[in-house]
């Protein structure tokens, strides 16, 4: 997909989840964005995987770090360092906080495996080149990790290794990690051999949008004026401290149901057969 | 002018501890075709990049002396500023490869040389033809075999016409029939367009005549620079491995002569009649296949396969890019389900070694990597220490036991990752293109080792585009196209037979590997000689 309507549509997910402060608006964003990522070809898993276990892992700690909030839910022994007092406060800021966290990682996920990745690098080169050589690793790099992931096991389970133990697939990480650098290293330097970042570059002729593209680029666009209205017109605040505010809003409600709608129609319409 | 010329040169990696050029002093002309020669290590690669100002801009290090190429100072000019003159395909194609579709790799580097836009699509499509890789065109580049990346990485240089091509072992992982089409390819481009051509290589068989100078390295050096003829000349003395197999044959049998080709060796001596062996006894088979089936993707990777593998014998699995060879030794090996048909796995133990040397590069020292695979099998340490300590003299690794795995050559992390594997001692023992980046001398040694492994007991498939290679180290070859086995279990003379899937002295002498076409040469001259 041609990476504007692809923007569009996983950019407004993103903006609310950035900007937004009500539930409702957080959980339209979580579910649109992991609406968008399981629409988008694979490979998912690791996006998916990585983004809601980041979120909660924030939605965990913040009880224990944050010393905000009046309705207390527990009283635990005294620890250094942490606030052992849960207050319900502090666990809907959690909340909200790990949704935050996992709709910003699933949308741009989403947009990494909707967009043409060649399409992006192109328009971006002649203006920041690189930029867009990062944002080429980037999206080569997760589809070679799980590639690289796989000959990794191979090569350990032919050498013995137990890979249901936690021990030796955590042990594997360091690895992986030092094998996609090397790769991004490798394909830098090709990019340079063959010219990259010489002034005057030119661009082979796209074909055009396609209706599908269109109709995505629409969607998306409605999305994001949904949520910048969301945003103007401040339907999307909410207070979590000292107390808890009312988050059943007519306005939060309705703008957050109108972006969970859009992002599965945009879905729906990446899995529509052709 | 030269087109390049290396003036006095040293250069050292960051952080090196020697030089891994050492004052190299060499012009080449325009028009000229140039075989690069040498050891793994000796070199090769890093002129190659110097030749292109990736040395030292993007490595750093330290650059002595001046490199010039099409008259442009590579210290004042960045490698994207050369790369209008200079076209470099790296070793290792999946590491090259930027774009998601092999005809938009084509074009990548026209678009940033800023062709007219009209013009690009049309000289990507015309490269792709000319590597045999327009059917591919429009697939995930992530999806292709390593034959193909190779093939669309070519591609993918020869699109943007440069004027000077280089190449750092355009042919190690594509099978003879592309790998020959693709050596003539860039002989028609030197001789026909006056593209100036250097090319390294390993496998030295099918291009030593072809070349117009022949550069031999050693330790960062140049040791012979000079026309193939007086090239050989010197090499049979001193570095015999570096030669085609065919002129190895005759310096080996000591005879004065020494063809360069096929053909020449053919006007010195008669080709033998094929030999007369009896059918090879049958050993225990200790894995095989029988109707395999195996789908991956939209494609039937295995289509029926069977084979056995048998104790005590190197197997040789050869066939053309995507026959499934890599499928049916992942599925021996029991590291790929079957989705039809019966597998007889080993009944201890059965050792893969893939690829990617780099998947077997998971610890800190070269030792541990070894030691990896016995210790998860559980043996006493005492008996750990002694397989670790054999397998890394075997490997000629005894050197480098404790260095980082990630700083050895592409060389010598294939013969770390074999050593990992094969000091479990193995009853199978699959190596999946296992002379990838590996010289000829180191060659000779993997030959030796699987040979040893064999006699043994070991049942040792070998996995193979480099029939010179199989000739040397197997008993028996099988033949695989279209996921299928077309002949199990022949006689290694078969690659002495075959038309395009043979040895080097196969097509001369009739005779597969060097010992027995020093044997045949070794006899007296007048029965041998036309």
């Amino acid at each position: 997909m041609k990476p504007l309507p692809a923007a569009l549509v996983t950019g407004a997910p993103l903006l609310a989840a950035v900007a937004a402060w009500n539930p409702f608006w957080l959980a339209a964003a979580t579910i649109g964005a992991a609406l968008m990522l399981f629409a988008a070809p694979p490979p998912r898993r690791l996006y998916a995987v990585t983004a809601f276990s980041s979120g909660l892992v924030v939605f965990a700690v913040n009880p224990f770090v944050s010393v905000q909030g009046l309705s207390v839910l527990w009283q635990g022994p005294h620890i250094p360092i942490l606030d052992t007092q849960v207050t319900a406060e502090e666990l809907a800021y959690g909340a909200g906080a790990g949704m935050r966290v996992a709709a910003s990682a699933l949308a741009v996920a989403a947009f990494i495996r909707l967009a043409d990745a060649d399409l992006l690098l192109r328009a971006t080169a002649r203006v920041a080149p690189r930029s867009a050589m990062i944002a080429a690793l980037a999206t080569r790099m997760v589809p070679a990790l799980e590639r690289d992931a796989a000959g990794i096991v191979l090569a350990a389970r032919t050498r013995a290794a137990r890979m249901s133990s936690p021990r030796t697939a955590a042990a594997l990480l360091g690895p992986l990690l030092a094998t996609s650098l090397e790769r991004s290293l490798s394909v830098a330097e090709a990019m340079e051999a063959r010219g990259y970042g010489a002034s005057g570059r030119t661009r082979a002729p796209e074909r055009h949008a396609t209706g599908r593209e269109w109709a995505f680029g629409l969607l998306g666009a409605t999305a994001v004026a949904v949520v910048a209205i969301g945003l103007l017109t401040g339907a999307t605040a909410y207070r979590y401290y000292d107390t808890l505010g009312d988050p059943l809003q007519p306005g939060a409600v309705a703008g957050a149901a109108a972006l969970a709608l859009l992002c599965a129609a945009a879905a729906g319409l990446v899995r529509w057969p052709r | 002018m030269a087109a390049l010329s290396f003036e006095h040169v040293s250069y050292r990696y960051p952080d090196a501890g020697a030089d891994a050029l050492a004052d190299v002093d060499l012009a080449v002309a325009p028009g000229e075709l140039v075989l690069l020669v040498g050891g793994s290590g000796s070199g090769k690669s890093t002129l190659l990049r110097a030749a292109l100002g990736l040395v030292p801009h993007f490595h750093g290090g330290e650059l002595r002396g001046r490199v010039t190429a099409a008259g442009h100072d590579t210290r004042d000019h960045r490698p994207g500023e050369l790369a209008r003159h200079v076209g470099l395909v790296f070793q290792d194609p999946e590491a090259q490869l930027v774009m998601g579709r092999p005809d938009r790799e084509a074009a990548f580097g026209l678009e940033n040389l800023g062709h007219p836009a009209a013009e690009i699509g049309l000289r990507a499509r015309e490269a792709l033809a000319a590597v045999g890789a327009s059917h591919l065109a429009a697939r995930a580049t992530g999806t292709l075999s390593g034959g193909e990346q190779q093939r669309v990485a070519i591609a993918s240089v020869l699109a943007m016409g440069q004027p000077i091509l280089l190449l750092d072992e355009p042919t190690s992982q594509l099978d003879p029939v592309v790998a020959e089409e693709l050596l003539g390819l860039v002989v028609r481009i030197n001789r026909d367009r006056g593209v100036t051509v250097v090319l390294a290589e390993h496998r030295t068989g099918r291009l030593f005549a072809e070349a117009d100078r022949v550069i031999a390295m050693r330790d960062g050096r140049v040791t012979v620079d000079a026309t193939p003829a007086v090239a050989a000349r010197a090499l049979a003395a001193s570095a015999p491995w570096l030669l085609p197999p065919v002129t190895q044959a005759f310096a080996r049998a000591g005879r004065d002569e020494l063809p360069l080709t096929v053909r020449d060796a053919r006007t010195l001596v008669a080709r033998a009649p094929a030999a007369v062996r009896p059918q090879a006894t049958r050993a225990p088979i200790v894995a095989g296949v029988a109707s395999g089936r195996k789908r991956l993707g939209d494609v039937d990777a295995l289509d029926g396969a069977t084979a056995a593998f048998e104790a005590g014998r190197v197997t040789a699995l050869i066939g053309e890019n995507g026959a499934g060879k890599t499928t049916l030794a992942r599925v021996v090996c029991g590291l790929v389900e079957l989705d039809r048909g019966r597998l007889r796995p080993a009944a201890e133990r059965a050792g893969y070694v893939g690829q990617d040397p780099a998947h077997y590069l998971v610890h800190e020292t070269v030792a541990d990597e070894v030691a990896y695979g016995v210790r998860n099998l559980g043996l006493p340490a005492a008996e750990r220490e002694r397989r670790v300590a054999a397998t890394l003299e075997r490997l000629d690794l005894a050197g480098m036991r404790a260095r980082h795995p990630r700083d050895l050559s592409s060389g010598e992390r294939q013969r770390l990752a074999i050593a990992s594997v094969v000091a479990m001692e193995p009853d199978l023992l699959v190596l999946d293109e296992p002379t990838r980046g590996v010289d000829g001398l180191r060659k000779t040694a993997l030959v030796e080792m699987v040979r040893r492994m064999a006699a043994q007991g070991t049942a040792v498939v070998v996995v193979t585009h480099d029939m010179d290679f199989a000739a040397e180290a197997a008993d028996v070859v099988t033949s695989m196209a279209s996921g299928r086995v077309l002949a199990d279990r022949a006689h290694r003379d078969a690659l002495a037979t075959g038309i395009f899937f043979v040895s080097q002295l196969g097509l001369a002498l009739g005779r597969a590997s060097l010992a027995d076409a020093v044997a045949l040469l070794a006899q007296p001259h007048e029965a041998a000689r036309v």
